[in-house]
């Protein structure tokens, strides 16, 4: 698709483009509507579309968190039928590398990199790989049950944010404001104490709701066969009590999904308060008749509560697109409107219609024009609008993802992850676990932040100019680039495997000239200045982003 | 006027002798490298900051405002200072004798008691809620003053524990004006040119790297590209000056004067990255929460800092640095005058006491006063809104009518309900 022509009057605009909608039947071309018809009416020429080179390595970047290979994007490029990119998404969609990427990327939302578990990675793993629908991996995760083996990992966003760190008191608080921004969008931290001060909607009933039912629960070590962290529910028999610390105005709720009713308390005798009582000799904890946590989960996990599927169009949105349709993706509120709010109850309503499957919606939206729009800006522009859409946002690549291509591009993928092709190799030897490492050090945001933009660090850039590791790899040996790039004699060629590998795209000729120029300068030392051309690239922006 | 010399005057300071020989000596044959950078930084005599943060509270009981034999006085005399008629601690004999060139305000009276909220309310300067988080000071002054000309990182926090780039002190301005944190005093990993590389060799794939940029950032959205530049172009001038961020080589009897303690050692790094033009310098120390057995806990304390703390003063004073260089030296709140059961003092934002020096400051000024028993604030207390005031205008920002755009937001940079303390500006 070209860029199109730019109509100035907003509402003639979006008159003339309404005859679309009605012939938009499914929902990408629906979707497409609501984003074009918006920046039609703003005047705001839209980017090209991804060429193939442009499309493939963000596709696969998305998927399967790494870059495609040079013979996979040749073969993608000659490959002549018109389907072949709904072909391409198919395989991504079905191949394993897909769950674990999704579990990746919503580890490092959930968790915001606090840690990390192998039994929770492999939860958030089996769930994208079986098609869990989000609304049970919600109830699973904010109601843990550490009796079934498979389910226990859900149970690690709780147990980890209760965990003691010093002096400080138990984080019910932050648990309880995690709860609410990801599962609902809405960070109600101010309503602890108060009303919130800029935000209407949001009072502190809506904050206490949630917060009742989570220090009812206390952290509880268990030994024996289920060994590990476990979580005891109390006896919750009365309202909690709070008081403004702004106005002195008292209040009190039950359990309560934010914006929701209040769960009414039953009354319980005495011996029918427990299903089964806790053995406090075994350690075991026991479980209440009336679990507030149970109650939480299925009340706010559901069709009914309106931030539960807005919350999960905003963020699959945000994953795909690189921006929230609402902004900050945790303050969703009447008066923050999204930059398209049909679009959000669109995409709320289908995300309810197709029952809460991820991969399906996800499958929507990538098929999408607006996802597969490319990220130059329309010509002629030096900016366009982000919350537009009309030009493909540029996304930070995770230090998973930088990692897996970096390891990629330099040809070194199999030595360090699989053990594999080490005969004859000289000097240090390293492995995953040491890329990962540094890796994250390096490209990872400090541990409770969210990771949502673009941020350079200079911790970053030091890293990549110094690293043992990062110059490691771009020292010769058997089958990597600089031996693959050795072996050719010519500049073209050279530039070619240069720009495919580590760029997933061919070198323009300016861009061929300059190799040609390079490698003239250094024709006494190829190899290592070889090695500096790759840095270089790999140093590159265009490599840091998925663009 | 007293025309008479002040007693000061007559000690000879050892290293303004090193500076000034160093000088003659065409730099670096007496002082070695930090006489030399002294005197480069010097020329551009740009303004810079030392914020020295006590982590928790000091007493000012035991330090600024002592109130020997009352009822909430503790157990240690007070003694005279460099500035007539004026005592402080006698925990602080080293400070005593830096008086005059300090500006100490006695009368802070602040508002939270909790840790939580005191070192973010208090380090970002209490604006009136916006909505937004306010930057810390060493990030409001990288936003407002930028990096010096040496192009070093404009906010260095040099820290006990560990270190990095922390992003969380620039609040709304970005992760760019975060600090770059020096932990346990040392240098970031990787700020060596790898060994396999030249100079030259480093420079050349460097300028392609920035070739390919250039030629990406002509189709694409500029933020990132920008964000990026500066962040490679600040490595690169770290790595050209790495030799300040080397302790290794600090001579003994430097690292003595300061203290072989850690405050001791971290105040001299940060002395080193000041005369090399770092902007805007933070040592933190940790430890300050004597909710039991406090005076214990303050003569080890505050002996430490009294040495750190002076002996920069001292070498800030000779090198002529202290001119042009802000200086602060404080924590989240003062201590309480009550003595608890522990024989501690619990935190007390009510009335307590900051000192500073340097530059847009009156040397040996003293502002404000606590009631005899030092237990509130006499006339009317300094809100931390009115140091931020006041710092800014020391640094030559005019803090009541420049602002912050914050994605066409305006924001005031202090509080716009206060102003500075006058009485102690220049």
């Amino acid at each position: 698709m070209q860029s199109r022509p730019s109509f100035r009057g907003g509402i003639a605009a979006t008159l003339l483009a309404l005859p679309l909608f009605a012939q938009a039947q499914s929902l990408p071309e629906r979707i497409d509507f609501y984003v074009e018809a918006k920046a039609l009416a703003a005047g705001q020429p839209l980017s090209p579309a991804t060429g193939d080179e442009e499309f493939l390595r963000r596709v696969c970047l998305d998927f399967a968190g790494t870059l495609p290979s040079s013979e996979a994007l040749a073969a993608f490029v000659r490959d002549p039928s018109p389907d072949k990119r709904a072909k391409a998404l198919e395989r991504l969609f079905e191949a394993p590398a897909f769950s674990e990427r999704m579990a990746e990327a919503f580890n490092v939302m959930l968790m915001e990199r606090n840690g990390e578990n192998e039994r929770w990675r492999s939860y958030l793993a089996e769930a994208f790989r079986a098609g869990k629908p989000w609304d049970v991996m919600a109830r699973e995760i904010i109601n843990p049950d550490f009796k079934e083996e498979a389910l226990r990992g859900a149970g690690f966003f709780i147990t980890r944010r209760l965990e003691k760190v010093g002096q400080q008191e138990t984080d019910y608080p932050g648990l309880t404001r995690d709860t609410g921004r990801f599962f609902m969008g809405v960070d109600l931290q101010c309503c602890q104490c108060h009303k919130h001060l800029t935000v209407g909607d949001y009072k502190q009933v809506d904050f206490n709701g949630l917060f009742v039912a989570f220090q009812n629960a206390k952290l509880q070590e268990v030994s024996g066969e289920k060994k590990g962290a476990s979580l005891a529910e109390g006896l919750l028999a009365k309202k909690y009590e709070f008081v403004s610390v702004l106005s002195g105005t008292k209040g009190e709720t039950g359990p309560r999904v934010p914006f929701g009713v209040e769960v009414p308390i039953p009354p319980l005798a005495k011996e029918e308060q427990w299903l089964e009582a806790p053995d406090p000799k075994k350690k075991i904890p026991g479980v209440p008749r009336f679990s507030p946590l149970k109650e939480l989960a299925e009340r706010l996990a559901c069709a009914e509560n309106p931030y539960f599927a807005r919350n999960l169009a905003n963020r699959l949105w945000f994953l795909v697109m690189g921006r929230g349709l609402v902004e900050p993706l945790d303050l969703i509120h009447s008066e923050n409107p999204p930059s398209h709010p049909e679009l959000l109850d669109l995409l709320a309503a289908a995300i309810v219609e197709h029952k809460f499957n991820i991969k399906s919606i996800l499958r929507e939206l990538v098929h999408t024009r607006t996802y597969q729009r490319s990220s130059l800006l329309p010509e002629g522009a030096k900016e366009t609008p982000e919350a537009l859409f009309a030009c493909a946002a540029e996304r930070p690549l995770s230090a998973e993802q930088l990692m897996r291509s970096f390891l990629a591009a330099t040809g070194e993928s199999e030595r360090v992850v699989e053990s594999k092709g080490w005969e004859g190799v000289d000097g240090a030897k390293y492995g995953k676990k040491d890329f990962e490492k540094v890796f994250a050090a390096a490209f990872a945001n400090a541990a409770k932040e969210p990771e949502l933009s673009v941020n350079p660090t200079l911790k970053a850039a030091l890293f990549l100019r110094n690293n043992e590791l990062v110059l490691w790899s771009l020292k010769r040996r058997p089958g990597n680039l600089i031996d693959r790039l050795c072996a050719l004699e010519d500049a073209g060629p050279i530039a070619e495997a240069l720009y495919g590998s580590v760029l997933s795209r061919q070198p323009t000729p300016e861009e061929k000239a300059e190799t040609a120029a390079f490698l003239a300068k250094h024709e006494t030392s190829r190899e290592k200045a070889l090695g500096r051309y790759a840095w270089a690239l790999l140093s590159s922006i265009e490599f840091f982003t998925n663009h | 006027m007293n025309t008479l010399c002040k007693p000061w005057e007559h000690e000879v300071s050892r290293r303004q002798f090193l500076g000034t020989a160093a000088g003659a000596l065409a730099c670096g044959a007496l002082g070695g490298l930090a006489s030399a950078h002294a005197g480069e930084a010097m020329r551009g005599k740009e303004k810079q900051v030392l914020f020295v943060w006590l982590d928790g509270g000091m007493s000012q009981l035991e330090s600024w405002d002592p109130k020997p034999d009352t009822q909430f006085g503790g157990p240690f005399r007070a003694i005279p200072t460099s500035i007539p008629g004026v005592h402080i601690s006698e925990l602080m004999p080293r400070c005593a004798k830096q008086m005059h060139r300090l500006s100490v305000v006695r009368s802070l009276c602040t508002k939270d008691n909790s840790h939580s909220a005191g070192v973010a309310r208090i380090q970002r300067g209490d604006p009136k809620n916006r909505g937004v988080v306010y930057p810390f000071f060493g990030s409001a002054v990288a936003k407002l003053m930028g990096p010096t000309q040496s192009k070093l990182p404009p906010y260095v926090w040099i820290k006990p524990g560990s270190g990095g780039f922390i992003t969380e002190d620039a609040g709304f301005l970005g992760p760019k004006y975060g600090s770059l944190a020096f932990g346990d005093g040392k240098p970031p990993e990787d700020l060596l040119r790898h060994a396999s590389l030249s100079h030259e060799e480093d420079e050349e794939r460097n300028e392609l790297r920035e070739m390919l940029n250039r030629r990406y950032a002509k189709r694409h959205r500029p933020a990132f590209t920008e964000a990026s530049s500066y962040v490679f172009d600040t490595a690169r001038e770290l790595m050209a000056r790495a030799d300040i961020f080397d302790t290794s080589k600090l001579p003994a009897r430097e690292v003595e004067r300061y203290g072989r303690t850690q405050i001791g050692q971290h105040m001299l790094v940060a002395r080193n990255m000041l005369e090399a033009g770092v902007r805007f310098v933070k040592v933190n120390s940790y430890g300050w929460d004597t909710h039991g057995d406090h005076f214990n806990g303050h003569v080890s304390l505050v002996r430490k800092f009294d040495r750190a703390f002076a002996a920069i003063i001292e070498d800030l004073a000779a090198s002529g640095l202290l001119e042009h260089t802000l200086v602060v030296a404080m924590s989240e709140f003062g201590r309480t005058p009550r003595i608890n059961g522990h024989i501690g003092r619990d935190h007390w934002p009510e009335a307590w006491s900051v000192a500073m020096a340097g530059t847009g400051l009156k040397p040996g000024s003293l502002v404000g006063a606590t009631n005899d028993k030092g237990t509130f604030v006499k006339d009317s207390g300094h809100d931390i809104g009115a140091l931020f005031h006041t710092w800014f205008s020391a640094l030559g920002i005019n803090s009541e009518k420049v602002e912050y755009n914050n994605h066409g937001q305006p924001l005031p940079v202090a509080h716009d309900e206060m102003t500075p303390i006058k009485e102690i500006l220049a």
